[in-house]
């Protein structure tokens, strides 16, 4: 079939929400149409084994590629020539687009965590925020399917609201390093968990796909299928069963609704050509990112109406979160000098702080709502342009004090749960558009006291682990207000047209279909209706599962 | 002669007064080329990376900018600042000027900030030698040279007068860092030993670094219990 023609369903995104969607459909029998605005791609452009002395300025990051030379993302980054975004006055917003088939799966860090019990059920364990229409039980078989489709390495350690997977789900997590067992030991001193970390990432051979080879940075792209992406995986098994159809360089602005207020397809822009087209189907799902779906609905033309596509409810923008991000560092002299031994490993973790302090947030002790999880970071690796960060002087005690401090500094990376607020959201800029003439996005955005409180818990906490393995801070972390990232910058942006239990106060139902329009789905990180700290898309792509199984019921028995 | 110094251009020989004039007042402060400033320059305008590189041709698209003269004083400062020492390389030898000269000629805003520290900061080295020694920077004796970086190398007894100097120096031994440390030879030196691919499960540590860390972790009173 060609994007000419009538689908069941028409696609719009290719990452983790539209490329499940894909696959799911495809392989219940449906016809897709996938549109993807960016180009094809395949990690095999990647080079795999190249290192930053193959790259020109070493592979810094540049304006141009902003995660360094061979970060996986093409035509994209925070800023892109042409189509830009705006703020509101007094607001700071990162915006990070991957226009490329895969999506931002081709580069991302590949962690894997599942929400818990407390996540999909927060207001109802603090009165904050917004429950899910959905529980933990509800997902959890979903959570089940998806890892074991993905490939996800981990281990289950029973702890509060970080649930175990099912029985056989989970791949075998490779060893802690050095460092990480270091690390576990001041953790158990002091009652902070060091476990193993979840990865998007198979240590065992499934299907087509290798085991990791333990070498070469994930964010690149993986082209032995490791690391998953959706390039390695859902795409090409949804265009093996021979029912997908792929456009790309398709800029999809606007969902195509006929007089009773269905969903007849999505009008786009052929880059190439420069032409507006129509893709027609039975049922559209979008999937075009938080941000893309977002403005893809409220630039769309209702009849009668002004607040744009399925927005009956006025949530459509609203409620955009982000993860908590900040860092502090140190040094521990208790790792200088120590014995060397290849850690590339998976590049990335092998060991995580997951949330441990639920108790003293219930018994009030603690005076910050939601938790977060510590990413680290510590391992003899490509010494790269930061190598003398911090190093004075110069001669051979220059050398040596490069050598004796190589591996011997420890990262940890505040990932945190943000709470919906009414000062954060995105609407349509009237007065600018991109140089498609599609009318662009402006962010608001601002974090709460609640979120600072949290940075200053994990500053505290993080301290504490410092100085119980005698470390010392690189520097002392800022104020919160300062310490903190800025909105979109941790690229976990999520719920502009969140899911509910009530048409009145959300965008979708639990399975993603809009309440204002029968045969429109969502199955993007738009319908996240809290942003826990855990990362989004193992639950994007659970979701998406979940809810493409609905399409497939329903297009079968012809409800659609 | 005389027909040389009638055709140069008004603004060369400006140029030369103002020059004659800076060393003159470089002259009357004493023993410092203190009096010098540190122009900001203009931005490179050149093609960079691009948002969609062709990794199957790697190549940095921007044309060199640096002189043999800043060329030579950077070889002269980089193998001062990571000496060679037995087997390894000093970083003249493996590239790190070359690199540096890369860095500096690229399109990009942090790279420009480093041009103007860096470029500036050469004509210092070489005007500092000149007033102290009577030579530029790479023709002083190595007891004049480490004197002078002995004034601009160590954060906490910078010379006082000499804040660009020292930001200068900072930054050319963070950028020979990197650059010597991302090279094989730097590699060897730091005992970095990825980038191996290998089959089957992840090795993890060495029985010799696994040995290490359990005594470390046991001298603090803590439980060794790796996962």
């Amino acid at each position: 079939m060609t994007p000419e023609d009538p689908h069941d369903a028409v696609v719009v995104g290719s990452g983790a929400g539209g490329a499940m969607a894909a696959w799911m459909l495809t392989k219940a029998g449906a016809s897709v149409l996938m549109l993807e605005a960016g180009r094809d791609y395949s990690p095999d452009e990647s080079p795999m084994l190249n290192m930053a002395m193959d790259a020109p300025l070493r592979g810094v990051g540049t304006p141009d590629k902003e995660f360094g030379y061979y970060d996986a993302t093409v035509d994209g980054g925070w800023s892109m020539p042409g189509e830009p975004y705006t703020m509101a006055e007094g607001s700071e917003f990162m915006w990070w687009r991957s226009r490329m088939l895969g999506g931002r799966t081709n580069h991302w860090a590949r962690n894997s965590f599942r929400m818990g019990p407390y996540d999909f059920k927060p207001k109802t364990r603090d009165g904050l925020g917004y429950d899910w229409p959905v529980s933990y039980e509800d997902m959890a078989p979903w959570y089940d399917r998806t890892e074991k489709l993905v490939g996800v390495y981990g281990s289950n350690d029973g702890l509060e609201n970080h649930p175990n997977s099912g029985p056989g789900v989970l791949q075998p997590p490779p060893k802690f390093r050095v460092w990480e067992t270091f690390l576990k030991a001041g953790g158990d001193a002091i009652n902070v968990p060091v476990v193993a970390a979840r990865r998007a990432i198979i240590t065992k051979k499934i299907d087509e796909r290798s085991p990791c080879y333990w070498a070469s940075g994930c964010g690149r792209g993986c082209s032995i299928g490791a690391a998953f992406q959706t390039t390695t995986s859902l795409i090409p098994w949804a265009k093996k069963t021979g029912k997908l159809t792929i456009a790309t360089g398709a800029m999809v602005y606007e969902v195509l609704l006929d007089t009773s207020g269905k969903a007849t397809g999505v009008r786009y822009i052929d880059k190439a050509t420069g032409t507006h087209k129509e893709a027609k189907g039975r049922v559209v799902v979008l999937a075009a990112s938080t941000g893309e779906t977002a403005r893809i609905l409220l630039n769309s033309q209702v009849p009668g109406r002004s607040e744009g596509l399925a927005n009956s409810s006025g949530q459509v923008g609203r409620n955009l979160m982000d993860t908590v991000g900040s860092n502090i560092s140190a040094w521990f002299p208790q790792l200088e000098g120590r014995p060397r031994y290849n850690e590339d490993g998976a590049m990335g973790l092998h060991a995580y702080i997951p949330f441990w302090d639920y108790k003293r947030i219930q018994s009030g002790e603690v005076d910050t709502p939601r938790g977060y999880h510590v990413e680290i970071g510590g391992s003899f690796g490509d010494p790269g342009m930061g190598v003398g960060s911090g190093l004075d002087g110069y001669g051979s005690s220059l050398r040596a004090d490069v050598k004796r401090r190589y591996g011997a500094r420890i990262g940890f990376t505040q990932r945190g749960e943000m709470i919906p607020n009414a000062n954060s959201f995105c609407s349509i800029d009237t007065n600018t558009k991109d140089k498609f003439g599609i009318p662009v996005l402006k962010f608001n955005f601002a974090w709460a006291d609640h979120e600072l409180k949290q940075v200053k818990h994990f500053q505290n906490a993080m301290k504490e682990l410092i100085d119980k393995l005698g470390g010392t801070l690189v520097s002392e972390p800022a104020d919160p207000a300062k310490a903190i990232s800025k909105g979109g910058e941790i690229i976990h942006e999520v719920g502009t047209a969140r899911m509910g239990a009530d048409a009145r106060d959300s965008v979708t139902n639990q399975f993603g279909k809009t309440w204002d329009v029968d045969n429109l789905y969502i199955t993007d990180g738009s319908v996240f209706a809290s942003k826990a700290h855990k990362n989004p898309t193992i639950t994007i792509m659970a979701l998406a599962m979940r809810s493409s199984d609905n399409i497939a019921t329903r297009l079968r028995t012809g409800e659609l | 002669m005389t027909k040389d110094l009638i055709t140069i251009d008004r603004r060369v020989t400006l140029k030369w007064l103002m020059g004659a004039m800076a060393v003159g007042q470089l002259a009357a402060c004493g023993d410092q080329a203190k009096g010098l400033s540190w122009p900001e320059m203009e931005a490179i305008k050149a093609a960079g990376i691009g948002k969609d590189p062709d990794f199957t041709n790697i190549a940095t698209p921007w044309p060199l900018t640096m002189t043999q003269a800043e060329l030579e004083t950077t070889a002269e400062l980089v193998d001062l600042i990571l000496p060679g020492e037995g087997d390894i390389p000093a970083p003249s030898k493996v590239g790190v000027p070359a690199f540096i000269n890369e860095w500096v000629s690229a399109p990009y805003p942090d790279q420009h900030k480093d041009r103007v520290l860096i470029i500036n900061g050469l004509k210092w080295l070489d005007d500092e030698s000149k007033v102290r020694n009577g030579v530029p920077f790479i023709r002083a004796e190595a007891r004049a040279q480490t004197a002078i970086l002995d004034d601009i190398a160590f954060k906490d007894r910078v010379k006082e007068g000499l804040d660009k100097p020292a930001a200068f120096f900072a930054r050319m031994r963070s950028l020979t860092l990197g650059a010597f440390y991302t090279t094989r030879e730097g590699w060897a030196d730091i005992g970095y030993m990825g980038n191996t691919p290998g089959t089957g499960d992840y090795a993890g540590p060495t029985p010799e670094a696994a040995a290490h860390i359990k005594g470390v972790i046991e001298a603090m009173g803590l439980n060794y219990t790796p996962a």
